[in-house]
């Protein structure tokens, strides 16, 4: 080492002071690339947290999107209305608070208490008092002007129609979020995009000494368009309702009416419903019963379940067997198969075995011969067993899968069930013979329904959709739903032989009840004992379609569990059906042809004779197939009964009175249960005149199930009695 | 002194201009970073710029005093400030004569009069340790003989800085002494031995002291108690992140609302990175390592043993201060209460940097021009 010499630095100094400025700018750098790391590698996730604790949101809501019927009927629709919270410690300012509490309980309609109880909860900081206010009680609320109380925006669902379509529609929470129905499954595209203001904040959270606000304007949610139509959804819970009162129905029943061709639901309805605007409060007598007594959390856990029973939407959720109404598929299958055709000879002696078990037919004494066409009019059981048997298990449980009874329909209302079938080693014969006529399976009744559009459609079955577009709040369609083909199930050919199959069913079979004059109108009734079987227990069902030849619509009624002595879907669920189908077929404009037949059947006009002579008169009825009778000896008409320009049937008589105080009153007989011959004799007889309320054929057996005016009842003579006649070979 | 020789040379102004330039920054950061908090707690948005504008102006004047003094009168000043500083330095121990500020005892004096003797030890150990150096006849081979004397002075004053509970004052002076004794010539060997002994001490310190480990823990993962010891840290990342290259330009900090604490203090090089980005933050370094550079080259440069050595300790402690502060405020060691020179907020502290610059400026009146060119060959 060099000798060390003071008062001048030497090399080996001058050395070492540039090792360290060197030692330095090492770390210099290391420490610029340590910079690079932090501010460009995590600097986005850094960034991104100082914004997040730099700035404070405030929600601006966005307005909730309106649900349309297919026509543009305001189904839900949101309004502002206010709700009321409190800051307790700020309200404790008033001097009177209990003059505070009280004014606040009678404005809202609360519990004065309740309201004291809330004001004085000093340890929150934030109360609500009451959601939702209606406009004139936030006025006056504002006029009184508290300390500590506040209104803050909030909105409101409104349901226009009630209970119309509840089970479809839904309905929304406090904070508007959807619950049930299509409120719930659109959600996202109805609730829109909350806005935003964001605001710089200190660490305070007081606000800066700068300026700093940002908007970001909410975005409304988007409106939907239903594929219901409030019209036919009215007819369909109207007859529903009637058919469920009427008949007792224990566990209420659904109504699928559908677009035959493109799978649209034009009404879905499931009766008891529930009142949209206040869709917690039970509606079912019976259920508000089964509460009665009971408390605390037993009260709740009952509720909740009774809410649930009340909400459930029995033609996506519930599953049935389908009873009679599964045999359209069957045939469907048989003659796809080609292993039937309609001429095939079959032999009912009133029962089948199969496996050892005797398995009866509705009929106990059988049909005797018949040829699969008759077969499946009479919904003759041994005849369905044949052919079960003749198609196989593997080609029925193929079927069965192709016509989507295995699988949800993938439908947009939630809860939807997919079914339940045996297994395929499960299998056995017995199980094939039931299965042929609908029994020992479930399935939904929108599966029914989707199904049968394979058999209108020329085979294709078509996806069932109760959302037709989604439109923004400008009015833009945003999306348009389109038909969804789902597959070919059968021909096009058997698909048509199908429907004559069933038309003559409603015309020939079981399902005359289903008739409705000038329609071509094809069905099947289904009626099934509920498990454990001969308990009395029936879900009474019609499946049908019309008209026949080009379908436009498809229609389920079930009922389930009824509970009176009529039971059975020909009796009960084919008139409902009728009902619905004949007033929505003439709302959808579709025109009735009537053969011949109905023509001749129309009735007569009774002609205007009052005033005329005696004689006079009697010309008047020349040449028309009416009776008349003419009553006192006066030279002059005064009276007639029925009046002139009213049709009725053939055959009617017109009372003709001819003298002042000779109208004669008679009180009305009672012809319920009678036949219509009967009937007629009987009402004839007390010089009354009987209608049959409209449609149904004349062929077959047949009986009054109602009248109007009542038994007992004090008319004139010639008065029409109008009746209501059923058929009775209604399996 | 002879203020008003004629024949005295010019000084360095490279040098000259840029610790203007720093200054300058220094307080428009000063100012920028603390006015958010001074407005907010103290009610005059200009409350720290005022002090520490005042302190650099004091700061200048004694820069220019110490740039035109005569270096020699200085020598004859060293031991009796040695001996005030020791004597200060263990007054301020004492519970009632030292203030206690944040609950550290580090400062004298009354009210808003007040400075820290740990600030004036760090520059009279480097005057010392340069001067005892440039008498001594015989060179640094001896560890016990004779590093060992040296060592212990700067143990002593060290030890009495830590005893304050200021870390990074002690750290700075043993450095600093270190630093020196290198330079003069001491032998690589004890050096690392010297370096062994530290890192081991410094492991213990750890160790043994809960707060520290729990400093060491937070350093490995800021983001584990991010609200509690990991907040400066998360806070200064929050303000660095937010930069990206040219930063949210002067006066756009949002991380200065109260969310770093003391913004203006320890952590200005966050908000530096925050409002002037990357580009600012390595203009910043440009501007340290220009100045270091220019420092050592003086040291090299100078007439003597003492200036040379006095200088090297001078940029040392710039050197040292800005890389720990850097490195600290980046997360790239444990936190310890390092100010970055120039920049964080201090007014004792900017006045002593300043007049040592002056020092500095002195030394290069003087250079020995051959000198460079050797060792730049």
């Amino acid at each position: 080492m060099a000798k060390f010499i003071p008062n001048s630095p030497k090399l080996n100094q001058k050395k070492r002071m540039f090792y360290a400025l060197m030692a330095f700018s090492i770390i210099f750098a290391m420490l610029i690339l340590r910079l690079m790391w932090v501010q460009f590698v995590d600097g986005g996730k850094y960034q991104q947290m100082a914004i997040e604790q730099q700035t404070k949101d405030s929600i601006i809501t966005s307005k909730r999107g309106i649900i349309y019927d297919r026509n543009g009927k305001v189904l839900a629709q949101s309004a502002s209305v206010d709700t009321v919270a409190i800051t307790p410690r700020e309200a404790m300012k008033e001097k009177n608070i209990d003059k505070v509490a009280q004014d606040l309980a009678s404005i809202l309609e609360m519990d004065k208490e309740e309201v004291l109880k809330k004001l004085t909860k000093t340890s929150s900081g934030y109360e609500i008092l009451k959601r939702k206010i209606d406009s004139n009680q936030s006025k006056k609320i504002k006029e009184l002007g508290y300390k500590g109380i506040y209104l803050i925006e909030d909105s409101k669902r409104y349901y226009p129609y009630g209970s119309l379509a509840s089970h479809v529609i839904g309905f929304v929470g406090d904070d508007n979020q959807g619950l049930n129905g299509i409120e719930m499954i659109y959600d996202k595209y109805l609730k829109g995009v909350p806005g935003r203001v964001v605001t710089a904040k200190n660490a305070l959270g007081t606000d800066m000494p700068y300026k700093y606000e940002k908007h970001i304007n909410a975005q409304n949610g988007v409106n939907v368009v239903l594929t219901i139509d409030e019209v036919i959804q009215h007819f369909a819970e109207k007859y529903l309702k009637e058919a469920v009162e009427k008949y007792q129905v224990e566990n209420g029943g659904a109504c699928i009416i559908m677009n035959a061709k493109t799978g649209e639901i034009l009404a879905m309805a499931t009766y008891p419903d529930y009142d949209l605007n206040a869709p917690f409060t039970l509606t079912n007598p019976k259920h508000i019963e089964q509460l009665e007594g009971l408390e605390g959390e037993e009260r709740s856990k009952k509720l909740y379940e009774l809410r649930n029973l009340m909400w459930r939407n029995k033609a996506v959720v519930d599953t049935y067997e389908p009873g009679s109404t599964y045999k359209s598929f069957v045939a469907a299958m048989a003659l796809e198969e080609n292993v039937v055709d309609l001429d095939h000879p079959f032999d009912c002696p009133g029962y089948a075995v199969y496996n050892g078990v005797r398995i009866r037919c509705h009929k106990t004494t059988g049909h005797g011969s018949l040829t699969f066409k008759s077969g499946v009019e009479n919904s003759c059981n041994p005849v369905f067993m044949a052919v079960g048997s003749l198609v196989g298990k593997s080609a029925f449980t193929r079927y069965h899968k192709l016509f989507g009874f295995t699988k949800p329909t993938g439908f947009d209302l939630p809860g939807e069930a997919s079914g339940i079938f045996f297994s395929e080693d499960n299998f056995n014969e017995l199980e094939l013979a039931t299965s042929s006529f609908g029994q020992g399976f479930n399935i939904t009744p929108l599966q029914l329904v989707t199904a049968l559009t394979a058999i209108t459609n020329d085979g294709v079955m078509v996806k069932p959709r109760i959302v037709k577009e989604l439109v923004d709040d400008n009015g833009v369609v945003v999306e348009t739903f389109e038909t969804e083909q789902i597959r070919q199930v059968i021909s096009k050919d058997t698909a048509k032989t199908v429907r004559e199959i069933l038309e003559g069913v409603v015309t020939n079979g079981t399902s005359k009840n289903a008739y409705i004059k000038g329609y071509r109108v094809a069905g099947k009734t289904g009626t099934s004992e509920k498990q454990p079987r001969g308990n009395g227990k029936y879900v009474a069902s019609f499946l049908g379609f019309a008209p026949a030849d080009d379908p436009e619509i498809i229609g389920l009624v079930m009922l389930d569990e009824p509970g009176t002595h009529l039971y059975m879907g020909g009796q009960i669920a084919a008139p409902t059906f009728k009902n619905i189908f004949d007033d929505t077929l003439r709302y959808l404009g579709i025109e009735p042809k009537y053969t011949e037949e109905e023509m001749a059947d129309k009735g007569q006009m009774v002609p205007k004779v009052e005033g005329m002579s005696v004689e006079d008169a009697k010309m008047q009825f020349g040449g028309l197939k009416l009776e008349y009778k003419i009553i006192g000896s006066g030279e002059n008409v005064l009276e007639q009964n029925p009046k002139g320009g009213i049709t009725v049937p053939s055959g009617s008589v017109v009372m003709l009175y001819t003298e002042e105080s000779e109208v004669s009153e008679v009180v009305v007989p009672d012809v319920v249960g009678k036949t219509a011959v009967e009937a007629n004799q009987i009402l004839t007889n007390s010089r009354l005149n009987m209608k049959v309320g409209d449609s149904t054929s004349e062929s077959g057996e047949s009986y009054v199930a109602s009248q109007s005016p009542a038994a007992g009842e004090t008319v004139s003579t010639g008065t029409i009695v109008t009746v209501e006649i059923l058929h009775k070979d209604v399996h | 002194m002879d203020f008003k020789s004629k024949d005295r040379k010019s000084i360095d102004f490279t040098f000259l201009i840029l610790v203007i330039a720093l200054l300058i920054y220094g307080l428009i950061m000063v100012f920028s970073a603390s006015s958010a908090s001074a407005h907010y707690y103290n009610g005059d948005a200009f409350f720290f710029i005022k002090k520490q504008g005042l302190f650099a102006i004091l700061g200048l004047f004694g820069m220019w005093i110490m740039s035109v003094i005569d270096i020699n009168l200085i020598k004859k000043f060293i031991t009796p400030v040695l001996l005030v500083t020791l004597v200060l330095l263990i007054l301020v121990l004492i519970p009632g004569v030292g203030m206690e500020i944040n609950g550290a005892r580090r400062w004298i004096g009354i009210s808003s009069i007040s400075f820290q003797p740990s600030e004036l030890a760090k520059y009279v150990i480097i005057l010392f340790v340069a001067n005892s150096l440039s008498v001594r006849k015989e060179p640094l081979d001896s560890f016990l003989k004779d590093l060992m004397p040296y060592l212990m002075v700067i143990a002593l004053f060290a030890g009495l800085v830590f005893l304050e509970d200021h870390l990074s004052g002690a750290i700075v002076i043993a450095f600093l002494g270190c630093l020196i004794l290198y330079v003069a010539g001491a032998k690589n060997s004890h050096f690392v031995a010297l370096g062994v002994a530290g890192v081991i001490l410094i492991i213990f310190g750890i160790i043994f002291e809960p707060y520290r480990m729990a400093r060491f823990t937070t350093f490995l993962d800021p983001f584990k108690d991010p609200l509690g010891s990991g907040f400066q840290i998360v806070q200064s990342f929050y303000a660095i992140g937010s930069g990206g290259f040219f930063g949210l330009g002067l006066g756009q900090s949002r991380q200065k609302y109260l969310y770093i604490p003391e913004p203006h203090n320890d952590f200005i090089f966050s908000i530096i990175c925050e409002e002037h980005g990357f580009f600012g933050a390595v203009l910043l370094i440009i501007l340290f390592a220009l100045l270091i550079w220019r420092g050592i080259k003086i040291a090299m440069a100078a007439p003597d043993v003492f200036t040379s050595l006095t200088t090297t300790g001078i940029i040392g402690l710039v050197a040292f201060q800005t890389v720990v502060n850097i490195a600290v405020v980046t997360g790239s060691m444990p936190v310890t209460g390092m100010p970055l020179p120039f920049f964080s907020y201090g007014g004792s502290a900017l006045a002593f940097l300043l007049t040592s610059m002056g020092f500095v400026l002195n030394v290069s009146r003087n250079l020995e021009k051959e000198e460079i060119k050797e060792i730049e060959e």
